[in-house]
This record gives structure tokens, C-alpha cells and sequence, in this order.
């Protein structure tokens, strides 16, 4: 198996004028290609604030970092980074369609062609049949979630960072989203970064939990699923192994909060 | 208790009979109360001095409906400009919005003699009034539209490697457009004020004009009508912005 993401002894943050805030200290990470990893933790312990160096929207702070095998840099402008946001960043005046094959549209020469049907393909492998002309406001949560995943596919990438992105929804809108991302990351073997606050939803998808903690922000630990799923990554949400799984990492968040 | 809203055809119906009752006692009270017509006249002798002096009430209305447009247009671009000039360099911005601001303290009504004064009594010093009023409600609300964007649609387009261009056209600009539109609207009706203001001071035709004209002449008639008109203009103007934005602004 070969290496998605690989960080050395990062450190991640903020620089200010004055001084660097330093969220994570130490960080060491290796992700394989092609698996579904969740990161799990309150809110402050740097879990969106990873997701956004490794996608280059921020620098790290020290230390090493390797996104698909080159710096972050070069792997966002070979578009192989797809990000979906906790609210789904649609532009409003774009319907759904154009919403969908935005990435084709910017990105200077960098951009990619669109393939034919692609979008039709996306639209039906989401659900969204019959939805393509209406536009942001006219659409359910869920569906507009649906919309910013369909997006960051549009392109194919190598890499799919998830940021809370159904944190906002309901609980059954969730649970069907989850099943469904399940299905898209079997048929797309795309590496996903998950990040929730959800102990739920961290383990029924992920592979493996990053177990996070704040003040300072640390991993507690990584926690490796592969034994009680089934070789696509599936289990039962009521098997009791999963839910000792949960309060185990339960405990570990109380204990170090 | 609650109140039920009102049906659709009750909506169109009061306005209408609002009006008309006010007008009815206008017409009726106003003699009643033994106030000269050279003082208030009915609105039947406003509605008189429409049938009668319609060739001179147009031949007013042009010269001021072109100064308003053209001020309007002027103003709005100048100030469209300036707010993308401001909104991409923070050094413009800082050295340059104080001294806007200063000069939008300045009440139009003692600026505008100044400018007759600079650029004479044709319709020049007019439409440069005009474009004034509506220049700066609409360099805050662009200026304020064009970093609306939110932080996570910014990501979103740098993900995407996108370039300055790109960010502009497909994000800060669309962006901009509501607040844009909503500036514009109060600016169709500002540039009218804008436009008979310069008349006032210094013009011999327009309906400005004609306001102090009939003022001081005691045609209280041709003043009301020259109102009528004006504010008529106003709203045909604001119509046709509010219509155009309708058709821009089409996702809402």
C-alpha cells in the first residue's frame, strides 16, 4: 500500500504578527491510499485546522508534509484535493448543475476538461435526479450537502477532505448520508479525511479514528477498526462491538477534557 | 386575536380607495376652509393644468429626465470603479475613503452652488449633481457587497486554484449584486432630487425651473403639476431598476 499523507513532527496553527499560536505540536500521521480515516474531537483541538494544511489553505507551521506523495502545494494545483464544507458552500446564483461543475470552471489552466454526462452521472449517483436546474435556496439541507460532495468529485480526485459536513443535518438525514458516502468511497476507492465530533458517525465510517483531545490539541490515539468490520468497511451501528468501541473512546475524551 | 391577512383583490382595492378619500377631501375641504387656489389648488385644477399645458410640462420634463439618467449612470460608475479600485488595495482605500466621507458631510443644497458656480448653468453642473447624490450609498454598499463573500467560499475557490479574475467574476462580483441593487434603487429616486436641486439654483428650463418659476409667480396649478410630474419620473425610474434587478438577481 503506498502513502496518501504523510506528516513528520508537525506543527500546525496560526502566525500572527507577533508570535505563532501553535495548535498541534508533534504531529505524526500516516494515511494509506485509499482509506477512510475519521478524526474525531471537540471543537478547538485543530481537527479543521489539519484538514486545511494538508488541502494548502494553510501552511504548517514546522515540520513535514506530504499530500499524495509531493509538497500540498503541488497537489492542490494538480487538482487531486476535493473539500466539502460543514455548510455546503454553494454559490447562490449558480443552480444545481452549475454548482456541480464549478471546479471545471475556474482553476485558470490548471482546470481540467469536463467529461461528457459526467454531471448527469453525479447527479444520479447522488440522488439528485430531477433537481439539476433549481437552485441552492430550493433544496433541503441534505440536498445541498449532497450537491458540495457531488462538486468535489466532479474532478475525480486522488483525495477527499470532509470537514463536519453533515454536522448541521438530522440525525436520519445523516445516517442515510453516511451509507450513502460508504457506497460512493467503495465505487471510487477515493482516500478520505473525515472530520466529525460525532463518536457515531467516526466510527461507522472510518477505517481507523483519529481520537483527538484540546488544550492542547493532541491525538490521543489512533484506534484501528479493520477487526470488527468486514473487509469493505461495513458493520451493524447495534453490533456490541462497535458500541463498546464508542464507549471506549468516550471515556478517553472525558478523561482527557 | 389573531388577524387573518388580507385577500389579494382587498390589497389592490384599499390603496385605492385610500387615495381616492384623500383626494375627495382635497378636492372638497380645501375651499371649504376657504384656502385660495393660488395657495393649494384641487386636483381638479392640477388634473386641468396637465390637459392644458402638456406641451410645456414635457418640454420640462426632458432636460431633467436626461439629467437624471445621465447622473445616475455617471455616478454609479464612478463609484462601481472606485469601490473595486478600494476593495483590492487596502492602501487606496485608507488614503482615499476619509476624504469621500469628508466631502459626503457636505449637504448636497450647499454643494451644489458650488459646482453651478465651477461648471456654469448648462445641464453639465445638473448631471454632475445628480451623479453626486448617488455616488456615495452606492461606493459603501459595493464596497461592502464585494467582500461579502464568506470565508469558506473563498476556500472553496482557492482550493480550486482559482485566479484574481476568476475570484472576481465568479464570486466577489455576483456577491456584490444584491447590495449593488439595493443602492441603485434608492439612487433611481435620489437622482431626480439630484437633478431639480441644480435646477433651482440656476437654469431656465427643467421642471426645477418650473417649480420656482410657478412659485413665485403664485401658479400654484403648474407647481403641483411640475410635482406630479417629477415625482412620477421618480418612480418610473425606480420601476425600471427594480425590474432590472428582478431579471439579474433571478435565484432568490
Amino acid at each position: 500500500m503506498s502513502i496518501a499523507i504523510e506528516c513528520k513532527n508537525l506543527d500546525i496553527g496560526f502566525r500572527n504578527a507577533e508570535s505563532d499560536v501553535t495548535i498541534i505540536a508533534g504531529l505524526d500521521l500516516a494515511i494509506e491510499t485509499g482509506e477512510f480515516l475519521t478524526i474525531l474531537g471537540p471543537s478547538g483541538c485543530g481537527k479543521s485546522t489539519l484538514l486545511r494544511v494538508i488541502a494548502d489553505l494553510l501552511g504548517p507551521l514546522k515540520g513535514t508534509i506530504s499530500v499524495l506523495g509531493s509538497d500540498p502545494h503541488l497537489a492542490r494545483q494538480s487538482r487531486q484535493i476535493g473539500f466539502v464544507f460543514q455548510d455546503a458552500t454553494l454559490l447562490p446564483w449558480r443552480n444545481v448543475r452549475d454548482n456541480i461543475e464549478l471546479p471545471t470552471r475556474v482553476g485558470g489552466n490548471a482546470r481540467k476538461p469536463l467529461p461528457e454526462n459526467r454531471t448527469d452521472a453525479l447527479i444520479s449517483m447522488l440522488g439528485l435526479e430531477g433537481l439539476g436546474e433549481r437552485f441552492p435556496h430550493q433544496l433541503s439541507g441534505g440536498q445541498r450537502q449532497r450537491v458540495a460532495i457531488a462538486r468535489a468529485l466532479i474532478e475525480e480526485p486522488q483525495l477527499l477532505l470532509m470537514d463536519e459536513p453533515f454536522g448541521a443535518l438530522d440525525e436520519i438525514t445523516r445516517d442515510r448520508l453516511n451509507n450513502e458516502l460508504l457506497a460512493i468511497w467503495r465505487r471510487t476507492g477515493t482516500t478520505i479525511l473525515f472530520v466529525t465530533h460525532s463518536i457515531m458517525e467516526a466510527v461507522y465510517l472510518g477505517q481507523r479514528v483519529m481520537v483527538m483531545a484540546t488544550n492542547p490539541g493532541r491525538v490521543l490515539g489512533i484506534v484501528d477498526l479493520g477487526e470488527i468490520k468486514t473487509a469493505d468497511n461495513a458493520c451493524s451501528r447495534e453490533d456490541p462491538r462497535i458500541i463498546s468501541a464508542m464507549a471506549e473512546m468516550r471515556v478517553a475524551l472525558e478523561a482527557a477534557s | 386575536m389573531m388577524e387573518r391577512p388580507l385577500s389579494r383583490q382587498a390589497l389592490i382595492v384599499l390603496p385605492i380607495m385610500g387615495a381616492t378619500l384623500i383626494l375627495a377631501a382635497w378636492q372638497f375641504l380645501v375651499p371649504l376652509a376657504g384656502i385660495p387656489a393660488y395657495i393649494v389648488p384641487t386636483p381638479t385644477t392640477i388634473a386641468g393644468v396637465f390637459a392644458n399645458q402638456w406641451p410645456l410640462l414635457i418640454s420640462n420634463l426632458w432636460p431633467t429626465l436626461f439629467e437624471s439618467i445621465a447622473g445616475f449612470v455617471i455616478g454609479n460608475s464612478v463609484a462601481v470603479l472606485l469601490a473595486i479600485i478600494f476593495a483590492y488595495s487596502r492602501v487606496m482605500q485608507a488614503a482615499y475613503f476619509p476624504v469621500i466621507l469628508f466631502f459626503n458631510t457636505i449637504p448636497i443644497l450647499a454643494l451644489a452652488p458650488i459646482i453651478i458656480l465651477i461648471f456654469g448653468l448648462g445641464m453639465l453642473p445638473k448631471i454632475i449633481i445628480a451623479a453626486v447624490i448617488c455616488f456615495f450609498p452606492t461606493l459603501v454598499n459595493m464596497i461592502r457587497g464585494l467582500n461579502s463573500a464568506t470565508r469558506n467560499e473563498q476556500e472553496l475557490l482557492r482550493i480550486l486554484s482559482a485566479t484574481p479574475w476568476e475570484i472576481f467574476w465568479q464570486l466577489r462580483f455576483p456577491r456584490s449584486l444584491p447590495m449593488l441593487f439595493s443602492s441603485l434603487r434608492i439612487a433611481s429616486t435620489t437622482c431626480v432630487i439630484g437633478a431639480i436641486v441644480g435646477e433651482w439654483i440656476g437654469s431656465d428650463k427643467g421642471l426645477g425651473a418650473l417649480i420656482i418659476q410657478a412659485t413665485f409667480n403664485y401658479r400654484a396649478g403648474q407647481l403641483y403639476a411640475a410635482i406630479v410630474l417629477s415625482s412620477s419620473m421618480a418612480i418610473l425610474l425606480f420601476a425600471i431598476v427594480a425590474y432590472i434587478e428582478k431579471k439579474v438577481i433571478d435565484y432568490t
